[in-house]
């Protein structure tokens, strides 16, 4: 059995001119299982994610997907050197991503967002791109909206297609920054149930998030940062049963309910 | 009032030289053509040198911008085809001429392009970052960023400022007249040294250019506004 993790993270850091918002974070994240990551505003969960795909460049530590190391690489006199955007841009095509604020494209259809980059960076032919959207978009309970531009559409219902379209890469792992924070409540319930059902198939995620008992039910571990470190970490049992970490404590006392 | 005032407000004499002066329409068209691709190329071109990261692009995108939006058309028209090619003449130490054409296109081109490389910036810099983010998370490289994601939003978002300067390009071809090119407003202009009835061939024209510009204006509008409105809900 292959034991590589679908992603490693080792001693991450990044800074923002003199202020450093991750001090040194390591954690694996194995195919199949579903890493919740919570913790207090600014505690550096966002940034995080967004190292991981290189939307942001790490000023530290190494990203592994698969195996094969993220964004930078060792020239021959053992400096590290940043990678060419193209190779990136390869790798981040492995690498789902939902958005806090679902950024669909407004000029595409649903369709037209969902299967935009399968045609353009995959060079799938638009019948099959058509095929798989469709099947991405039923997986999501959306088949109906297919032709609908994203504006008549609710939140909830734009953040659905948001899943269809990072689905639609077919990637090896799917990461989702706060997916529910720009939702109204009545909204959440019908992503997190989509995102249950993504965890129940088997999809590698990372979800970033403040839903305590998405976090709680659907994860395999969940990992709570404070101040860009990870201070606590383990199975949801454990986390949110009997925390080790004072800071931790306090934090769950406070968000559940 | 008089015989003689009906006589001059008649503008039979416009419809009786209709072909000539319809010759001479096409042709304002034809510039306007021409010079509107040329303001759109070369607009796009300093609007992506405005908003580019390396600052020798940006200050060139600037001066650009800074320099045609200040220029006046007619100055430009006389200074592209009178002042120019000797210019250009005595660097390849040759004699130059331009066509009047030639000359109408350029000048009016880059006079326009330094108005729609603000309406590019502008639209561009409307665009959500968070749009380019998805693209990137996508995989896109960011040339098919720019094509598939930027610019089809620039272009909804700025539609109707860009309809405004095409109609105010469109109304500076009319003094392309003044270096002999064979618009409208040349050809009413040659008529009229042969009738002597100024009144109903430059009422004419003006009437015919405000009802293009208006026809036109108008369509393009109500189409922009359906278009728009299907994705902007």
């Amino acid at each position: 059995m292959d034991a590589t993790p679908a992603i490693r993270v080792v001693d991450l850091r990044k800074s923002f001119g003199t202020l450093e918002v991750l001090k040194g974070v390591s954690f694996d994240v194995h195919r199949g299982s579903v890493v919740s990551m919570i913790g207090a505003s600014g505690s550096g969960k966002s940034t995080l994610l967004r190292c991981i795909n290189f939307l942001e460049t790490p000023s530290g530590g190494e990203v592994f997907i698969d195996g094969e190391q993220m964004g930078f690489r060792s020239d021959a006199g053992g400096e590290r050197r940043l990678q060419p955007l193209s190779e990136i841009n390869r790798m981040r095509r492995d690498l789902g991503m939902v958005f806090q604020q679902f950024n669909l494209w407004p000029h595409m259809t649903v369709l037209g967002n969902v299967t935009e980059a399968p045609i353009r960076v995959r060079g799938m032919s638009r019948r099959q791109a058509t095929a798989l959207g469709e099947e991405c978009l039923a997986r999501v309970h959306l088949s109906e909206k297919a032709r609908e531009y994203p504006a008549r559409l609710s939140g909830g219902q734009q953040q659905r297609v948001a899943i269809a379209r990072a689905l639609a890469m077919q990637p090896k792992a799917m990461l989702f920054d706060e997916p529910t924070s720009s939702l109204d409540p009545e909204l959440t319930d019908e992503v997190l149930s989509v995102m249950r059902e993504l965890a129940g198939d088997g999809t590698t995620m990372i979800v970033v998030t403040h839903e305590m008992g998405f976090a709680r039910d659907a994860s395999d571990r969940v990992l709570f940062l404070h101040n860009g470190l990870i201070e606590e970490e383990g199975p949801p049992a454990q986390v949110f049963g009997a925390p080790r970490s004072e800071r931790c404590r306090q934090f769950l006392s406070k968000h559940l309910q | 009032m008089s015989d003689a005032f009906w006589q001059s407000v008649d503008l039979s004499l416009f419809w009786e030289y209709r072909q000539v002066l319809l010759a001479g329409l096409l042709f304002n068209v034809y510039v306007f053509a021409c010079s509107a691709a040329t303001a759109l190329a070369v607009g796009l071109a300093a609007a992506l040198l405005r908003v580019s990261r390396a600052w020798p692009f940006r200050w060139i995108g600037t001066v650009h911008v800074e320099v045609f939006r200040n220029a006046p058309d007619y100055i430009m028209i006389v200074w592209v085809h009178f002042v120019l090619p000797l210019l250009l003449g005595l660097l390849i130490g040759r004699r130059l001429e331009f066509h009047p054409f030639v000359s109408a296109v350029i000048a009016l081109g880059f006079v326009y392009s330094g108005y729609f490389a603000e309406t590019f910036r502008a639209g561009i810099q409307a665009v959500p970052l968070g749009h380019i983010e998805a693209a990137r998370a996508c995989g896109m490289a960011e040339r098919l960023i720019l094509r598939r994601v930027i610019l089809p939003q620039v272009v909804r978002r700025m539609l109707p400022e860009a309809v405004n300067q095409f109609v105010s390009l469109f109304k500076a071809t009319t003094i392309v007249s003044l270096i002999a090119v064979p618009d409208l407003m040349y050809n009413v202009s040659m008529v009229t040294a042969q009738e002597m009835r100024p009144l109903p061939l430059y009422t004419g024209a003006a009437l015919t250019y405000f009802g293009v510009i208006w026809l036109a204006a108008t369509g393009v509008r109500l189409l922009s506004e359906r278009w728009r409105n299907k994705i902007y809900a």
